[in-house]
């Protein structure tokens, strides 16, 4: 706790992340109830989204998950190289996921440059604690890869707005408070130029969050409808209109920077799974290690990037298909290792290997599909006609 | 082609290029580029990261010369007392009839390194050695070498030769990995023009969502073969176990990977002798078969990992540290 007794104390770790990288380590070695309640294979997602939660509360209280970000958004200075040195670290201290704080990483930085700062103010210290979580409703039954087509609307109301239409494939609604919304301002026709981000109450009346249970059994996406929800002027995200430069804020940040998060606990598999695995295997462990060495330093030049305050742009393609190929080539060994995956579930240790293995056969889908990645490439770096 | 090097690497990389390019036959071009002065200072981050991108610029203009071995060599050089640029390591190769040794490029008036592991490091004159050469495509001059254990002059027990053999291997492996992803970035800027001047059906193939899928994954595997190679070079002694054979199983299955999507946009044309596509393949194709296959170096590595369970990651403090240098 000394290190957040006051600015001078936190100005060592936050204008050094290598000493910050050093003092968490040795946080972690005494190995805090928090981590070891969170840091083992749970099969429930419920209880993972909780366990995550309770050790955010403990390292915010302990001033760790407070690096990275801002004074005025409860933070203690620094940047994301501090974020991404936290999560390296508790994924390797045997953390499975970041499970719902992925948003943090994913939604936090935009709404902190974008948001109206008195709200965020409020709001974001609670992300920041695990108190309260978000989610992103972008996606629509209509508009998926074409996301400047969608329809859920936002109509001037008493001073605000009230939204109603329909969002799916919303990852953590069920166990978010709050929501980005992407909804259209404008006309159809007018594409992307109409849409306008708002934060929308979860909680309010007018919001139904149906948990979608998908194929690996988890239940971490949702659809979730609006009818007549009514909205603050203040949680207008941006200027009305400026609702695509979110999304492209969002998207530019995220590609770039998420592969490092991501690949951490992937890399955390591969060490979890050591003990299952045979010679005939071998192969396609080492191509895996390959595939995550890449995914690895080039992640980890998006981070610089980031930090460096730019954005990869669309060479953010690439961090995207080298995270998906790792997580992929790992899986594919986890499949081959692990007897039980494909038969049965014995175990959390078991369940969770088949959740992961499943999954990483989506992970060419979301997040925008390997073929819009593949086309970005194609388009903007390669200039083909 | 796009690119995450550091603008001085860049430089170095283009400068490097264009003195290949136009070196007179029987000139060196390693001597016009400073290239010699360079290997004395591979502790210096800038001396070393323009040392190695001469071989991504081998690779790109199928240049050929004696650097891969003068290198490999360099960590010898306090031992046997050689300047840069008198002593070129022979790579021991696998071969149907046992272990051979080849040198690359032309070693007229060098001297030979042997550095056998279990029987430390000799040498000898190039001129006391038979050298056959090995048809190998590719432009690539590659000669067996045939020596009589009696000419050899031993400079370093084996005690003496195992850290430089470690380093020497270290600094072959990823100079390799970058000539690789040169011959790669050669054949897939040939494959990505021909994309957008030929024409079936009344368009560019280019247009094609098909092809143009093949050369977006082709420039990915040259992007994140980039990235590991030049994170080699960055992090050099901070490297983590095995890096070096990571970067060089990353080049050959990547390297391989590109010259085949390049050949399917290409079409029969790159099938031809005519057309250059076959060099950048045959060089992918030989360099991949010196200081360890990817085939070999990916196998071992899995194994290693999964009996000695260490985690092959390069620690997050390195990587922090070296993104400074």
């Amino acid at each position: 706790m000394l290190h957040i007794t006051g600015s001078s104390e936190s100005g060592p770790l936050r204008d050094d992340a290598c000493a910050y990288a050093v003092a968490f380590e040795e946080w972690l070695a005494t190995r805090p109830a928090a981590l070891e309640a969170a840091a083992h294979p749970i099969a429930s997602y419920e209880q993972r989204v909780a366990a995550t939660s309770a050790l955010m509360r403990v390292l915010y209280d302990e001033g760790w998950a407070r690096y990275g970000w801002p004074e005025q958004l409860g933070g203690l200075g620094g940047d994301i190289v501090h974020r991404a040195v936290m999560w390296e670290a508790l994924a390797r201290h045997g953390l499975l996921s970041m499970a719902v704080y992925e948003h943090l990483e994913v939604l936090a930085p935009t709404l902190a440059a974008l948001g109206n700062p008195a709200l965020m103010a409020r709001l974001l210290p609670r992300f920041l604690s695990g108190t309260e979580t978000w989610s992103q409703g972008f996606s629509e039954p209509d508009a998926g890869s074409d996301l400047a087509s969608a329809r859920t609307r936002a109509v001037a109301r008493d001073g605000g707005w009230a939204i109603t239409g329909r969002k799916i494939w919303t990852s953590w609604s069920r166990y978010a408070t709050w929501c980005l919304v992407l909804a259209r301002t404008g006309t159809t026709e007018s594409r992307h130029r109409g849409l306008t981000a708002f934060v929308v109450d979860l909680r309010h009346p007018g919001v139904e969050v149906r948990p979608i249970v998908q194929a690996n059994g988890t239940d971490e996406l949702a659809e979730v409808t609006f009818d007549e929800v009514p909205v603050d002027a203040e949680r207008l995200v941006g200027e009305i209109g400026g609702g695509w430069r979110v999304a492209m804020h969002i998207l530019a940040h995220e590609r770039g920077t998420y592969g490092w998060f991501r690949h951490n606990f992937l890399q955390r598999e591969v060490l979890d799974n050591l003990s299952l695995g045979a010679p005939e295997g071998d192969t396609l462990l080492g191509n895996a290690l390959l595939d995550l060495a890449a995914i690895r330093s080039s992640s980890f030049a998006g981070v610089r990037a980031h930090a460096a305050d730019s954005v990869l742009g669309p060479r953010a393609a690439f961090v995207k298909l080298m995270l998906a190929a790792s997580e992929q080539a790992v899986n594919d060994w986890v499949l081959a290792s692990d007897p039980d995956l494909a038969v049965g579930v014995q175990d959390d240790h078991v369940a969770v290997n088949r959740q992961e293995y499943l999954f990483s056969r989506i992970v060419t889908v979301y997040g925008g599909s390997q073929q819009m990645q593949l086309d970005t490439i194609a388009k903007q770096i390669l200039r083909l006609p | 082609m796009t690119s995450v090097v550091a603008s001085s690497d860049r430089e170095f990389l283009d400068a490097a290029g264009a003195v290949l390019r136009s070196t007179a036959p029987g000139e060196d071009p390693l001597e016009a580029l400073g290239w010699w002065d360079l290997l004395s200072e591979l502790t210096d981050h800038d001396a070393r990261s323009a040392a190695l991108a001469l071989f991504r610029a081998q690779g790109r203009e199928l240049a050929d010369s004696v650097a891969l071995g003068a290198l490999i060599a360099q960590p010898y050089l306090a031992v046997t007392g050689h300047e840069p640029g008198q002593l070129v390591a022979a790579i021991a190769r696998r071969s149907r009839r046992g272990e051979r040794l080849v040198v690359v490029g032309d070693v007229t008036d060098r001297t030979l390194l042997v550095d056998r592991p279990g029987r430390g490091a000799a040498v000898v004159a190039a001129s006391k050695v038979e050298l056959v050469r090995v048809a190998v495509p590719g432009r690539l001059a590659l000669h067996e070498v045939r020596v009589d254990d009696a000419e050899l002059a031993p400079v370093a027990t084996e005690d003496e030769a195992v850290a430089a053999r470690a380093r020497g291997l270290f600094l072959g492996r990823v100079a390799a990995g970058l000539e690789i992803l040169g011959a790669a970035e050669g054949t897939l800027t040939l494959a990505v023009a021909h994309a957008g001047a030929r024409e079936q059906f009344g368009r560019p193939i280019g247009a094609f969502q098909a092809v143009r899928h093949l050369l977006a994954w082709a420039q990915t595997d040259c992007v994140a073969l980039e990235s590991v190679v030049t994170t080699a070079v960055r992090l050099d002694d901070a490297a983590p176990p095995r890096y070096s054979e990571i970067a060089k199983a990353l080049a050959g299955r990547n390297g391989r990977r590109v010259c085949e999507r390049s050949m399917q946009v290409l079409g029969a044309i790159g099938f031809t002798e005519e057309h250059d596509h076959h060099h950048f393949h045959s060089r992918v194709l030989a360099l991949d078969a010196l200081l360890g296959t990817s085939a070999e170096l990916t196998h071992a590595l899995g194994a290693w990992c999964r009996e000695t369970r260490t985690d092959p990651a390069t620690p997050v403090t390195a990587l922090l540290a070296s993104a400074g240098a």
